[in-house]
């Protein structure tokens, strides 16, 4: 039980450390950048504006918010005491929204996209891969090189097919959004029609996505384990091949799961790109109105929550994997 | 050496990624050079122009020299062309509700019978109680075109003269003119863009473009990845923790953050095609670095390794002698997949608007933003976006294969897989 | 004379390679063993040895195939019986082993008692899971295991452990006959003699009724067991009980075999053989006569032309060569 702690104490405290981090990268890397960037954002985001009282309340905003007549630490200082508050500024494109809102508006939509998508995605993936590991020749010679086709089609162009083909050609899926413009957010049995109706294209896209590349993972790790020492000893001790089969998926499915958390960050920064394609409302869309927009708090607030939605998955898939897998457990012991 | 290249051609999958990559890259170089319009010039004035070849109308209706007459289903090609499946389905309506004609007898398919109930039933003056009035005038359109298209009494030429307009001549309507011999005809093999540019031209420069972005991103963070992971694997200790927590640290933290935080950074003047390059290299190098640094600690304590340390060579000289040549396979794969992984990234930071800011050039992820703004799937352009996709992940793909046909040669345990 | 548990007459297997040649790896193989007794097969790597005890067990899948020949265990030939009847009712149940690499032989992610079970559900699928839990705990005593290893991961275990619990589960439904694939070339000298007192044991206490023991060391199997065979390329080349085997070889391969230290499978393929120079011939392409006459310093023309039978000089005493027994002694007293 000691060790567990330990292990786990160890877990967290590395990611707190690296949550530390990233959020002065967040700070610190758009400051080091060379000449003004403060500046050049000030006058990116007011150009184009004529209402002078706008203006001025904008570069105020910037000047508060950067507390430019300060030093870099006593800023950095600031910005963490605010982030303990859960004060990210106000938006500018939004005004007076403060970022926070708008993000906690948003994450919600890409959260429900995202995890049940990746989930499904790489479920089915390492199904299909474990599939054709084991029987091998036709299926495997067939739906192989799609899946390596697949998994290297950017996320974004596969929604756009995906919009292309199911809502502009064969209009039988909304075109964007999160649901239909004409509604509001409730419990109605319309407004959840609307929401699935919008939903199924990202998260299709998503999953097709997904499949792609773990299918092709799961498939050579079973190979591997198909030549494993146990499976031949089961198989003289009598044991069924079915039984034999679910040994080899469970111990090739367990790779899988740190393969996953490896490569969450690029999947989760792939699909973020996606959503600007549905137009979903999620941290994708906000993130790129906020890139349009000059909206630099935005911008910022945006590439903290992503930070730290891979975060915490990889934290939780850490933490999963040290539970699921003995190899682990036993190592936990040892130390 | 010589072998082992051998060896990687005979991996049908190396060849067959090899094989893709060469035609694209092959496409990319050549193409620019035969096609005679340039990448970013502009020449269609309408956006996202159809695929196909454009004659010049004038010059098809002046020219007599090549006329001659082709006896050909011409009216009938004509109806097909001028009525979409949805107008026919309407007429038909039309003459079963208020034709008299029994349902079911006609259909869309007999268009002769269906165009000789219709011009014997249809009556224009006819008010059909509840009809709104938008439907009666789109049925007196589509009765004008029908009428026009059947009309085989040709077309009158005319020109502007002193005395107002002289006929010059009547063009019957079965007269045919050789495309060659048109002066002025365009083809656009995949159609313009938004801005009138030709395709197929301007994709085949941003190919070379985006491969370029690749190749910067992929040689600068390969070469971070290999100097870290060779200092940290052959040093250890400290160096070692130091570099590895590092690592750890931007394997967690997504890159995909780290571009956007610096792009959005760098104001939009000074960021070029290298620049953006650049900084995709400096934020991918940990991949690279991990691998490698795993690498030569495995190598560390062999045998020809430990003889170079005692015979008291230098800590550089037996890194490359006999450390480098033992990794280079991996550094040539981690290369490979760090250019298409360049690629990619160059595409999503163009989608966010966040990519080269320039006109001067076309990458890849440009066309996409710029297909994007003008709504090019709304409007079913799909000309302008699909080979734009599809090259990302024809390029994303052969050099995937490439590294997988590497992978088993140089890793033989994997062979089977 | 004790009941006869397993009988093999003339078993032949293959290989098929992926280009469709066939390797006869297992040629014409007789054997017998009573109740209570254990054999030895000792030979080279690559002699078709592990091949044998595969064949052994009656149940054959790609590349290895079975060609001719009857496995008799305890009067009931399964040579005939379909694979999955064999899978079900034989393998495990009457006929068990022991792998080579006992040390990745577990699932490393599945408890030991599950395991267990699976093997026992395998054959008997009414057995409850406390009558295999107390099944269990009794045989692991047996073999000085505490009953918490059963529910510990392979992972957890020592290699020793690992080993022993190895032969705990390959043994736990009494088999009639149990074939031991080296099971202790991976350990030093101690764990090896411990793995040999171990399974001596299993048989006094009848737990397991014969065995079979495979190693390239034929010095190894005097201690071991009670008769012992040498095979050379897929056919057996002498056999006798162990004593006489060891002190009074009449083959020269055997003879070889006493005199050298093999060089064990894994790592390089070279055999350091001080007595015996060269390599054994390649399966796909046997050589005519002898298959030992390239590397025999006594063989003569005849012996790469004629095939040479098996020759029975004594009782249960038989070898595989031209020359006459009282020629060899003569030959290799006047080496020495």
């Amino acid at each position: 039980m000691k060790g567990y702690v330990k292990y786990y104490g160890q877990k967290v405290a590395w990611y707190v450390l690296t949550l530390i981090i990233a959020v002065a990268l967040n700070f610190f890397l758009p400051r080091m950048m060379p000449g003004d960037p403060v500046r050049a954002i000030v006058n990116e985001a007011t150009t184009g504006m004529t209402n002078a009282s706008a203006i001025q309340q904008i570069e105020q905003q910037y000047y508060e918010r950067f507390g430019l007549d300060k030093s870099l630490p006593e800023q950095f200082l600031t910005y963490v005491g605010n982030l303990f508050k859960g004060d990210l500024g106000t938006s500018f494109t939004q005004y007076p929204r403060p970022v926070t809102d708008v993000i906690g508006e948003s994450v919600i939509w890409t959260l429900a996209l995202q995890i049940p998508a990746i989930l499904v995605g790489w479920f089915i993936g390492n199904i299909l891969g474990a599939v054709a590991a084991y029987l091998r020749k036709g299926f495997d010679k067939a739906v192989m090189p799609l899946f390596m086709f697949l998994s290297n089609m950017p996320a974004f162009g596969m929604a756009i097919i995906m919009v292309w083909v199911f809502a502009v050609t064969l209009k039988i899926a909304p075109l964007s959004g999160g649901y239909g413009y004409d509604l509001l957010p409730s419990f109605t049995p319309e407004f959840i029609v609307s929401l699935i109706s919008h939903y199924a294209l990202p998260f299709f896209s998503i999953i097709l996505i997904t499949i792609g590349g773990q299918a092709i993972g799961m498939r050579s790790m079973s190979i591997y384990e198909l030549n494993a020492d146990y499976v031949k000893y089961s198989r003289f001790l009598g044991i069924k091949d079915r039984k034999i089969i679910g040994y080899v998926f469970r111990n090739a499915m367990l790779p899988q799961v740190t393969g996953l958390a490896l490569s969450l960050g690029t999947m989760i920064g792939g699909n973020i790109v996606a959503e600007t394609i549905f137009s979903y409302p999620g941290i994708g869309t906000t993130l790129l109105a906020g890139i349009t927009g000059g909206d630099y708090p935005l911008i910022s607030g945006s590439t903290l929550i992503i930070t730290l939605m891979v975060l915490v998955a990889n934290l939780v898939i850490e933490i999963l994997y040290g539970v699921i897998d003995p190899r682990v457990k036993a190592a936990q012991q040892d130390s | 050496m010589l072998h082992q290249i051998k060896q990687v051609f005979r991996s049908p999958k190396f060849i067959v990624g090899f094989i893709i990559f060469m035609i694209i890259l092959l496409m990319a170089i050549f193409y620019p050079l035969i096609s005679s319009v340039g990448p970013m010039q502009s020449i269609s004035k309408a956006p996202f122009t159809a695929p196909g070849t454009y004659v010049n109308i004038e010059d098809a209706v002046r020219d007599t020299g090549g006329q001659l007459t082709l006896e050909l289903p011409i009216v009938e090609n004509r109806i097909e062309d001028a009525l979409t499946a949805d107008e026919k389905q309407k007429m038909i309506t039309w003459l079963e509700d208020n034709g008299g004609v029994a349902a079911g007898e006609l259909s869309a398919d007999d268009i002769e019978t269906l165009i000789n109930t219709w011009n014997s039933t249809y009556d224009p003056t006819l008010v059909v109680q509840g009809m709104l009035t938008s439907a009666r005038e789109e049925y007196k359109r589509i009765d004008i075109r029908v009428k026009s298209v059947l009309s085989v009494t040709g077309v009158t030429i005319a020109e502007q003269g002193e005395d107002g307009l002289e006929v010059t001549g009547t063009i019957d309507y079965k007269r045919f003119i050789n495309v060659n011999d048109v002066a002025n005809t365009f083809t656009f093999p995949l159609g313009a863009d938004n801005f009138g540019r030709d395709v197929l031209t301007e994709l085949t420069s941003a190919i070379l473009t985006s491969l370029r972005v690749g190749l910067i991103a992929g040689l600068i963070a390969t070469a971070i990845g290999l100097a870290l992971g060779l200092l940290a694997g052959y040093v250890g200790g400290l160096v070692d923790n130091l570099i590895t927590f590092i690592t750890n640290l931007f394997t967690v933290i997504p890159s995909f953050v780290l571009l956007i935080l610096i792009s959005n950074s760098i104001s939009s003047s000074a960021r070029g095609v290298e620049v953006v390059a650049m900084v995709i290299g400096f934020t991918a190098w940990p991949w690279t670095c991990r691998s490698v640094r795993s690498q030569v600690i495995s190598l560390r304590n062999r045998d020809h390794v430990n003889l170079s340390k005692l015979s008291g060579h230098s800590m550089p000289k037996i890194i490359l002698r006999d450390i480098l040549p033992y990794v280079a396979s991996y550094v040539v794969m981690a290369l490979i997949l760090q250019i298409s992984s360049g690629i990619l990234a160059e595409a999503q930071l163009s989608m966010l608007g966040l990519g080269p800011s320039t006109t001067e050039v076309a990458t890849l992820g440009l066309m996409m933003n710029w297909s994007q703004k003008f709504s090019a799937w709304q409007v079913g352009a799909w000309w302008a976006f699909l080979p734009v996709i599809l090259s990302i992940a024809f390029i994303s793909f052969s050099l995937n294969l490439m590294n997988t046909g590497l992978d088993q040669v140089f890793n033989p345990q994997l062979r089977d897989s | 004379m004790g009941k006869v548990m397993l009988e093999v007459k003339e078993l032949t297997t293959k290989y098929v390679t992926r280009f469709n040649e066939d390797v006869y790896a297992v040629d014409h193989v007789s054997l017998k063993i009573e109740e209570g007794k254990s054999l030895g097969i000792a030979g080279e790597s690559g002699c078709g040895k592990s091949t044998l005890a595969l064949s052994l067990m009656g149940y054959y899948f790609s590349p290895l195939h079975y060609t001719s020949g009857d496995i008799i265990i305890d009067g009931v030939n399964i040579s005939g019986m379909k694979p999955d009847e064999v899978r079900k009712s034989i393998l495990g149940n009457e006929i068990a082993y022991i792998p080579q690499a006992a040390m990745n032989a577990l699932n490393p992610t599945q408890k030991i008692i599950r395991f267990v079970e699976d093997v026992i559900h395998a054959h008997d699928p009414k057995k409850s899971k406390k009558e295999i839990y107390d099944m269990a705990v009794e045989r692991f005593k047996v073999l000085g295991l505490p009953p918490e290893v059963l529910q510990r991961h392979a992972v957890e275990l020592s290699g020793g452990m690992k080993q022993r619990t190895v032969i705990a589960i390959s043994t736990i439904l009494s088999p009639k006959v149990l074939i031991a694939d080296e099971p202790s070339s991976a350990l030093d000298v101690t764990s090896q003699k411990m793995v040999i007192k171990m399974m001596r044991e299993l048989m006094e206490k009848g737990f397991i009724k014969s065995m079979i023991f495979i190693t390239h060391e034929l010095p190894l199997l005097y201690n071991v067991t009670d008769d012992i065979m040498v095979m050379y390329a897929g056919q057996i080349v002498e056999k006798g009980s162990a004593k006489e085997m060891v002190f009074d070889p009449v083959h020269p391969y055997s003879k070889g075999l006493m005199g050298s230290i093999i060089v064990p499978e894994a790592g390089t393929r070279e055999v350091k053989l001080e007595a015996i120079p060269g390599t054994p011939p390649n399966l796909k392409n046997p050589p005519d006569g002898c298959r030992f006459a390239a590397r025999c310093k006594y063989a003569k023309l005849e012996c790469r032309t004629y095939d040479v039978p098996e020759k029975e000089f004594r009782d249960g005493r038989m070898y595989r060569c031209i020359h006459d027994v009282e020629y060899l002694k003569e030959v290799y007293g006047r080496d020495e």
